[in-house]
């Protein structure tokens, strides 16, 4: 490998979950720098997310586009995000300006690059600049050097593959080996293509004995990745993965983390049974409350479902019926996947794979496809793994385009072929024309968004009608917010989801919040009060695991049996204990929740700031389709006819029903869209906005966070003290 | 009168059915719900505090009432990943 540039350096011990330092990559002027970072930093953004925002709000400005030079990729994990002896402490977060958004996204991803790049000094790394040649970068903590290197060739086949072209990179530096001391991350093909380029997190699983691969799935990091010229990034340390964030109280971490073991190993079995189906177990119940997303969310329920449950990839793909981690020491281990899959399909038909995978978004986009099919399934993952696509963006930005076929907004002549929900041979054709940015993929990869637009433009200037008329159809069941495509449940009968994919400052994606079960089925939100604070609260609680390189899931997704007896259980506070003491135990800090939740909200306002400074932060960006508020189309509302009549009588009383469904689906689509806007008012109230959804001037000065830049804008949108 | 107990999940894969039926009176509650598949299932983990009772896929208190042709099912706590 052809070294470019070279640096060496002394790497610095994590001491209380930080090293203090962010690596910092100019690949346009190859320059290799360390960053010192100053006490109060990490006091104010914590780690992950709030680095990235940080450095994206102070490094770039309302013109950087994510193809521009100074557009930073920030990876970084948190100070909690590397110890075994807790579950789930191997995330880190993707932190970009976006293709699809055109402002800030992050994406978490689990793996080792993030703890292997703590343990070789460094709680970021961040990369501008645009490489004249495709380069590589190698951070060796062992060897104490940061190399930009020219990124080999081998064959097209391998270096057009993310996951091919990274185990033979993470072989070539280490003399042929795979090592656990070693991680990377790659981007693909297809991230040059389309605007939705993921990056693959790889990994020596030393219980399979393979390389395996987790994603950074949403908003298109891959895509500034190569626009970059970036194929990839190695981090090197041997230094023991025990006591990997050198905690400050190391009894206190080991008791904390004993907790939380303990009540995922005695839980999760009697609960989602992560450990044994991984999430593909949602979508079972996710059919039973019609929220799996059929033909582009237009129907949350199919007779066909069934052949999507997790039992069936259990029986016939997962070929480890244990736990299986993605980082160290995680019992709950929910990271599946299968080997030696022969692909039926695509360039590569015949081929012999590994599989990690697949996740419950991956079968949701599946059967937003109108595809019922799991072999199709395991192939869909793998090639959008190895294209470097984001499995639920392809899927969704695909339905879209289908049900403009079956509205008649396109034709075979557009497309190039029947583009028909639950057509298997359309979908495979356009999933491989999109990673190689030919034919009708050029316009799939652009995004729903974009789509949109080109869409109109066609139908209008076909059937000499106004494009804005077009647009407004389009914009009915064109499942984006924000530019971000949506993750892959139904929203319609859940007001609090609903508001959870609208003021998700990334767009429509649920780990900001996921309240649809607490709101639909356990009716713990019944006012708009309530489900005003709870969204408020649960997008901070989230932002902090963002923020500190943890995964949510064992918190989340396993109720400690002691939340039954508290006045919120679905906040899980007998858990959140337990992280707090990892916090406290780690750090050496002595924070409260409240403490957390103030931190979570500072980043929160910083990236509402860099939102407003792109364009996309007041309240006209948080509107959601009406697909997602109700039954768009009357098909949707007949569907479910009974239904939506027994909501509009409790709503407004026997008498009032109109006569005709025409009149009721109208009245009831009416009613859903006044209550999204009461929802506006109360939730932007809340978290100390203005009615426009803009951060108050006492909201922004209250975190700290009025600089110059905060305030010249704050004027600007005509708010004043 | 019957009403239907529906499993989902690992439910299903342990007691290698989708659902079965229960007889009801104008006083049986979904506690006894509970306590009817306990019985006929007793290695089905079933902890109160750990599971979500619906009933026609609306949560329920165990001291609710049945109706001829009620659904329930005892879920999972679903709080999303």
């Amino acid at each position: 490998m052809k070294i470019l540039r070279q640096t060496k350096y002394k790497p610095a011990r994590v001491l209380g979950g930080y090293t203090d330092r962010i690596l910092r990559v100019d690949l346009g002027k190859q320059e290799i720098t360390i960053q010192e970072l100053p006490p109060d930093f990490k006091n104010k953004y914590v780690g992950g997310r709030g680095y990235a925002l940080k450095l994206i709000w102070d490094g770039t400005t309302r013109e950087t586009h994510y193809d521009s030079p100074e557009n930073i990729l920030v990876m970084s994990s948190g100070p909690l995000g590397n110890e075994p002896a807790f579950p789930g402490t191997g995330k880190f977060i993707v932190g970009t300006i976006s293709p699809l958004t055109d402002t800030f996204i992050d994406s978490n991803i689990g793996g080792h690059f993030g703890p292997i790049l703590k343990r070789a000094g460094f709680d970021a790394l961040a990369v501008s600049g645009i490489s004249k040649k495709d380069v590589v970068i190698l951070v060796d903590g062992d060897a104490q050097t940061i190399s930009i290197a020219e990124a080999p060739a081998y064959d097209k086949e391998i270096d057009d593959g993310a996951l091919s072209f990274g185990e033979r990179l993470l072989k070539d530096v280490n003399n042929g080996e795979l090592s656990d001391s070693l991680a990377a991350v790659t981007a693909g093909k297809g991230a040059c293509n389309a605007r939705f380029g993921i990056v693959n997190s790889l990994f020596f699983d030393v219980r399979r004995k393979r390389i395996r691969s987790k994603q950074a799935g949403r908003g298109g990091t891959g895509t500034v990745m190569r626009y970059k010229r970036l194929r990839g990034v190695v981090a090197r340390s041997s230094l023991s993965v025990v006591n990997g964030n050198n905690a400050i109280d190391k009894e206190g971490v080991r008791q904390a983390g004993s907790k939380l073991k303990a009540v995922v190993s005695k839980c999760d079995t009697q609960q989602l049974n992560l450990s044994a189906w991984g999430t593909t177990g949602l979508s079972e119940y996710m059919d039973k409350f019609h929220l799996f997303p059929i033909n582009n969310y237009q129907y949350g329920q199919s007779p066909e479902s069934p052949r999507l449950f997790a039992q069936v990839f259990l029986d016939k793909y997962f070929s480890k019926k244990i736990p299986d981690g993605c980082y160290y020491g995680c019992n709950l281990a929910c990271a599946k996947g299968s080997e030696n899959v022969e692909l039926t399909r695509g360039p590569k038909a015949g081929k012999v794979v590994n599989i990690d995978g697949p996740e419950y978004e991956t079968v949701g986009a599946v059967s937003c496809m109108g595809i019922f099919d799991p072999q199709f399934v395991m192939e869909y993952n793998w090639y959008c793994d190895e294209y470097g696509i984001d499995t639920i963006s392809t899927g969704v930005t695909i339905s879209f385009f289908m049900e403009c076929f079956q509205r008649g907004f396109l034709n075979a002549d557009d497309v190039g072929y029947e583009l028909t929900f639950g057509n298997t041979e359309a979908v495979d054709r356009l999933l491989h024309e999109i990673a190689d940015g030919r034919g009708f993929g050029k316009v799939v990869g652009q995004g729903i968004a974009r789509g949109k637009k080109w869409v109109a433009q066609k139908h209008a200037s076909r059937n000499g009608t106004s494009g804005d008329a077009v647009m407004a159809e389009l914009n009915k069941f064109g499942m984006e917010v924000k530019g971000l495509e949506f993750s892959m449940y139904i929203t319609k009968e859940s007001l609090a989801q609903q508001g959870g994919y609208g003021f998700a400052l990334k767009g429509p994606q649920h780990d900001e919040a996921w309240l649809i079960f607490i709101d639909q089925v356990h009716k713990e939100l019944p006012t708009l009060e309530d489900k005003a604070n709870a969204l408020k609260w649960f997008p901070l609680i989230r932002t902090w695991f963002n923020a500190t390189g943890l995964c949510k899931l064992p918190w989340i997704d396993v109720r400690n049996p002691e939340a039954a007896s508290t006045a919120e259980p679905s906040k899980n506070l007998p858990t959140l204990a337990y992280y707090l003491a990892y916090l406290n135990a780690t750090t050496g800090s002595n924070k409260t929740l409240q403490d957390v939740l103030d931190d979570s909200e500072r980043l929160y306002v910083l990236q509402k700031l860099i939102n407003l400074r792109h364009g996309k932060g007041t309240r006209a960006s948080d509107q959601i389709p009406w697909r997602a508020i109700g039954p768009a189309y009357f098909n949707e509302y007949e569907a479910r006819a009974e239904y939506y009549d027994e909501w509009l009588k409790q709503q407004l009383g026997d008498n009032k029903i109109p006569a005709s469904p025409e009149q009721r689906h109208e009245l009831l689509m009416k009613k859903r869209v006044e209550a999204y806007q009461h929802l506006c008012d109360i939730v932007y109230e809340k978290k100390g906005f203005t009615s426009e959804g803009i951060p108050k001037h006492e909201t922004v000065e209250k975190f700290g966070l009025m600089d110059e830049q905060a305030k010249q804008m704050l004027s600007q949108l005509d708010v004043n003290k | 009168m019957i009403a239907s107990i529906k499993f989902l999940g690992m439910q299903r894969v342990l007691t290698n059915t989708d659902s079965i039926d229960m007889p009801i009176n104008g006083n049986t509650m979904v506690s006894d719900a509970l306590q009817y598949v306990r019985r006929q299932y007793p290695t089905l983990p079933l902890e109160e505090r750990m599971i979500l009772i619906t009933v026609n896929h609306e949560a329920a208190s165990p001291d609710r009432i049945l109706k001829d042709k009620d659904t329930i099912s005892f879920l999972p706590l679903i709080a999303g990943g």
